[in-house]
């Protein structure tokens, strides 16, 4: 058998597989086991495989170059602010890099798939590295657990994609997108079967979004998992499920548009109000994320399932700027973790003011994900989102989208007004001179406010230059 | 100039918040009070006159959405420009005393800087970023800084006026993007109607705001727990966002608000009425500030709700008239909690004639004026208000003049509750107490200041009246001149 490969297009993500490999060799014989040891060659490859990435700029579909590009970003902030873990025996530098870069490069393949069988293989690739991610840390018995429930979860969500993959095979006799969408477009196929395929079929997607009733695993991973690698889980795997869903939708099933449009505005409404119900209880910083991402996959998914001329554009660029206020937030909180052992709103109390190169991100990230000034650019991707849904005349929809805003507002305020607060205890901890490779992150994570910043000062940054 | 008008006192507030450890309060408070009074000189000078936009600015800011940083002065905002501008002045000469928080007069600046952004703004999208602005430090300033007595109550006051804003706002929001859509931009100057959905969605958002009947149940908290200057802020600034965004809206929509113009009269008298009866049952006369609030952007949203000329003066003088005498009775009762503790008449007791001359005095003019006395400030928007609705505009003629009847009768069982407050406060026997004083330096100078702009509109009405001559074709396309029969 053949099989046709075009590598213009897999390059980034061999040049990310290539770097996991070093990763792994690089650790295997250099004795330290510093944690720089396999980061530097993962960065390496990243940026690598970005100024691949530009020089391809012209072959590939702006959707997929864009995602392509949140994915290569969002994984290089992870490795740089996972250097928070360097010196921690549980954590082995090296296994950590190869799992995180095999991922990556899943993700990459996944946003880029343009037949079934590649977005399985592409899925599952990024599948079974972020399982082993999540259970990484040695000794760790909730990381251990969690990583149960995730690998169970994903399991089965999997299986039932595989069955509708099967059932379209049947259907259309190829599998391909383009074959699938000549396919189906005959008429003479049964309705039933084919609804029954596509919803299949994007069960597994909507499982690695996170989106309502597939949400379950998302707090117990996330809390169970080490903070970065929940971080990487929020964006990046976050990010290569929505070019998915959306690449497989549009190109591959637009025939079956009246099955899956109204299930995933049902899906969007429901998904955000779950996940912030969810996190309105929250008094974990960390759990409070958690849910918050499963409302926030509900705002990714709304512009997605109402097709637009705005639509795709909406959701890449919500996306980007939820990837990097959510990895802004993440990488902080991996920092305070490390400092202080613990994530809870009681520790956290006061910390834009006692800590503000670590609080003080918190409060900004907080805010654009709210979508609230001055985090201007949180506002603005709201309106953005929104506008498709409006112009595809679902005004239900944007009308829960705004009692969801609101929702929203409620926990992340709670969150930002107990950062500002005045602190508990008038001497609060410092650590004594923090460690080359906390100061790393620390910086990884200033970067990604200034990006913030920079963005609500001008949106046209993004907006206008991406896609 | 206005963008000058917009950042001195923005960047001065933000200075005092980061650099809150290094400054007095009276100091800030000095510091805070000047950028606010160059503001406004500013924002005065930047007039050129009621038929075009002054002062226009117009930059590009956000390409792919057709979103531009358009800031400028027309007939309809300026006044609201002013007002807003002068009392964020008195609100920072106010502070001027030992025990002011720096980061407190640096959030009443961000707070005025953010409405008079709302204001001057001509494009949707930058109105709304402004509107959102302000609400989070005010989150704050009630919060942190309300009553000292109910920590708890000021938290819970601060939370439920700031989901309610939002959710209003949310629906805004969704209305703003309709309403682009439709009309293809966002400008002000560009927009030409929208569907039926919009003017609701946009309606609901501002009467949360405004607030009408009944969506204000988060009102009569807020203000009672905030501190001085934060309800004076909610009160002389906060509600005029609302029937801000009313007017603009009743302009910008026109035709289909026209079709909900009707519910907005409604919402307007029924809160008239309804507000007044409520103030019989105050004992707490910050509370009962709060109430009788409602009840004169009842007023306004009715003179809104007929869309005509006279309407449109109504209702722009009812705001202005409202910032100013509501203002000057929130300083004064924050000048009888200070010194008592509570706001409670009960509590405070009777005779401050005797006890406390002057502040009974000032107490006793703003409360005439609320109640709408001829020559005082109050009295011109109630009274072109009622003829407003007596011309009916766009509204049937037996709903306008049903409105306009319990209108009446609002004013009468205004006039009645504010008699009665006068009485159990101002007047009867004596009874001193340890705490009496009169107006400090400050507060004088607050009070002088207000009393003065009362009268001066009260007796000129002209000056804001003038704006709307009939017949004249005032501000950007569509706000005034649509909805000019």
């Amino acid at each position: 058998m053949n099989i046709p490969v075009d590598w213009s297009v897999v390059g980034p993500a061999v040049i990310v597989a290539l770097g996991a490999l070093v990763a792994l060799l690089v650790d295997a014989f250099y004795s330290r086991r510093t944690w720089l040891g396999s980061g530097l060659p993962a960065s390496i490859a990243l940026v690598w495989a970005g100024i691949e990435l530009f020089r391809l700029h012209d072959d590939i579909v702006p959707f997929t170059f864009a995602l392509s590009l949140v994915i290569l970003v969002g994984t290089l902030v992870v490795v740089v602010a996972s250097n928070v873990m360097n010196f921690e025996n549980a954590m082995p530098p090296g296994e950590y890099h190869f799992l995180l870069l095999a991922a990556a490069g899943g993700a990459l393949m996944m946003v880029a798939a343009r037949d079934l069988v590649t977005l399985i293989v592409a899925l599952e690739l990024l599948s079974l590295p972020s399982i082993a991610l999540v259970g990484l840390r040695q000794g760790d018995q909730r990381a251990i657990k969690s990583a149960w429930t995730f690998f169970l979860a994903s399991v089965v969500s999997t299986a039932i994609t595989l069955m509708g993959v099967s059932l379209l095979y049947g259907v259309a006799g190829t599998l391909t997108y383009d074959g699938l969408n000549a396919g189906l477009s005959s008429t003479d196929l049964p309705d039933g079967v084919v609804a029954v395929a596509v919803i299949l079929t994007i069960i597994g997607l909507l499982f690695k979004l996170g989106a309502v009733p597939f949400h379950v695993w998302i707090p117990d991973t996330y809390t169970g998992a080490p903070v970065m690698v929940a971080g990487f889980l929020s964006s990046v795997s976050k990010a290569a499920s929505l070019g998915a869903v959306y690449t497989l939708l549009v190109v591959a099933l637009p025939a079956a548009f009246d099955t899956w449009t109204t299930i995933l505005a049902v899906v969007a409404a429901v998904t955000m109000t779950v996940g912030n119900l969810g996190a309105l209880r929250q008094t974990n910083a960390i759990s409070m994320l958690a849910w918050s991402s499963i409302a926030q996959a509900g705002f990714l998914i709304a512009p997605v399932a109402v097709v637009t001329r705005f639509g795709p554009k909406a959701a890449v660029q919500y996306l980007a700027v939820y990837v990097l206020a959510n990895l802004v937030a993440f990488a902080a909180l991996a920092v305070v973790l490390r400092l202080r052992g613990s994530t809870d709103y009681s520790e956290l109390k006061g910390l834009a003011r006692t800590d503000p190169p670590t609080g003080v991100p918190l409060v900004m990230a907080a805010l654009t994900l709210a979508g609230f000034p001055p985090a201007v650019i949180g506002l603005v991707t709201k309106y953005v989102v929104i506008r498709p849904v409006i112009e595809a005349g679902e005004t239900w929809l944007a009308v829960v989208m705004a009692v969801n805003v609101m929702l929203g507002l409620a926990y992340y305020l709670k969150f930002v007004v107990v950062l500002v607060d005045r602190p508990a205890i008038d001497d609060p901890y410092r650590s004594p001179s923090p460690p080359v490779s906390i100061r790393i992150s620390k910086a990884a994570v200033l970067i990604g406010t200034a990006g913030l910043v920079a963005l609500s000062a001008w949106p046209d940054l993004l907006l206008a230059h991406l896609p | 100039m206005i963008a000058a008008a917009l950042t001195i006192p923005f960047t001065v507030g933000l200075g005092l918040l980061f650099l809150r450890k290094l400054v007095s309060g009276r100091a800030a408070a000095g510091l805070g009070a000047a950028s606010m009074a160059v503001s406004l000189v500013l924002l005065a000078l930047v007039w050129e006159g009621k038929d075009t936009i002054s002062g226009e600015v117009d930059t590009e800011w956000i390409e792919p959405l057709g979103a531009r940083l358009h800031l400028g002065a027309t007939a309809i905002s300026w006044p609201f420009l002013l007002m807003t501008a002068f009392i964020g002045l008195l609100c920072c000469v106010w502070l001027i005393a030992g025990d002011t928080a720096p980061a407190l007069v640096g959030l009443v600046l961000i707070i005025s800087a953010s409405s008079l952004g709302v204001f001057a703004s001509l494009d949707f999208l930058l109105f709304f970023v402004f509107f959102e602005l302000a609400l989070i430090p005010m989150w704050f300033v009630i919060s942190w800084w309300g009553d000292p007595h109910d920590s708890a109550g000021r938290t819970r006051a601060a939370t439920r006026f700031l989901l309610f804003t939002v959710t209003g706002s949310a629906l805004l929001l969704v209305g703003i993007v309709l309403v682009a859509r439709d009309s293809g931009s966002l400008q002000f100057t560009e927009i030409d109607g929208g569907p039926l959905v919009a003017a609701v969605l946009i309606v609901l958002g501002f009467a949360v705001k405004t607030p009408l009947v009944p969506l204000h149940t988060w009102l009569p908290d807020a203000h009672s727990k905030a501190p001085t200057v934060g309800s004076v802020l909610l009160a002389a600034v906060f509600l005029k966002l609302g029937t801000y965004g009313l007017i603009i809206s009743s302009g910008l929509l026109s035709a289909s608000f026209a079709d909900v113009a009707p519910y907005v009269a409604g919402a307007g008298v029924v809160g008239i009425i309804w507000s007044a009866l409520a103030c019989y049952a105050q004992d707490d006369l910050k509370r009962l500030i709060a109430y009788s609030s409602i009840g004169h952007m009842g007023f306004v949203a009715l003179a809104i709700s007929t869309m005509s000329p006279i309407g449109i003066a109504a209702a722009v003088f009812g705001s202005v008239a409202h910032g100013l005498v509501t203002g000057l009775l929130f300083f004064l009762s924050g000048s009888l909690k200070d010194r008592f503790g509570t706001a409670s008449m009960r509590a405070i007791g009777r005779g401050l004639y005797a006890r406390t001359p002057w502040l009974a005095v000032a107490f006793v003019f703003a409360a005439v004026a609320s109640l709408g006395l001829p020559g005082l400030a109050g009295f011109w928007g109630e009274l072109l208000s009622l003829r407003a609705a007596y011309e009916v505009g766009v509204l049937d003629k037996p709903y306008a003049w049903t409105a306009l009847g319990l209108a009446v009768l609002g004013v009468a069982l205004t006039t009645a509750y504010f008699v009665r407050a006068i009485r159990l406060l101002a007047q009867g026997e004596p009874v001193a107490q340890e705490a009496d004083r009169d107006l400090a330096v400050r507060e004088s100078v607050v009070s002088v200041a207000l009393v003065v702009s009362i009268l001066v509109l009260g007796l000129a009405p002209g000056l804001i009246v003038g704006l709307y001559d009939s017949g004249s074709t005032v501000t950007y396309e569509g706000t005034y001149t649509a909805v000019t029969p």
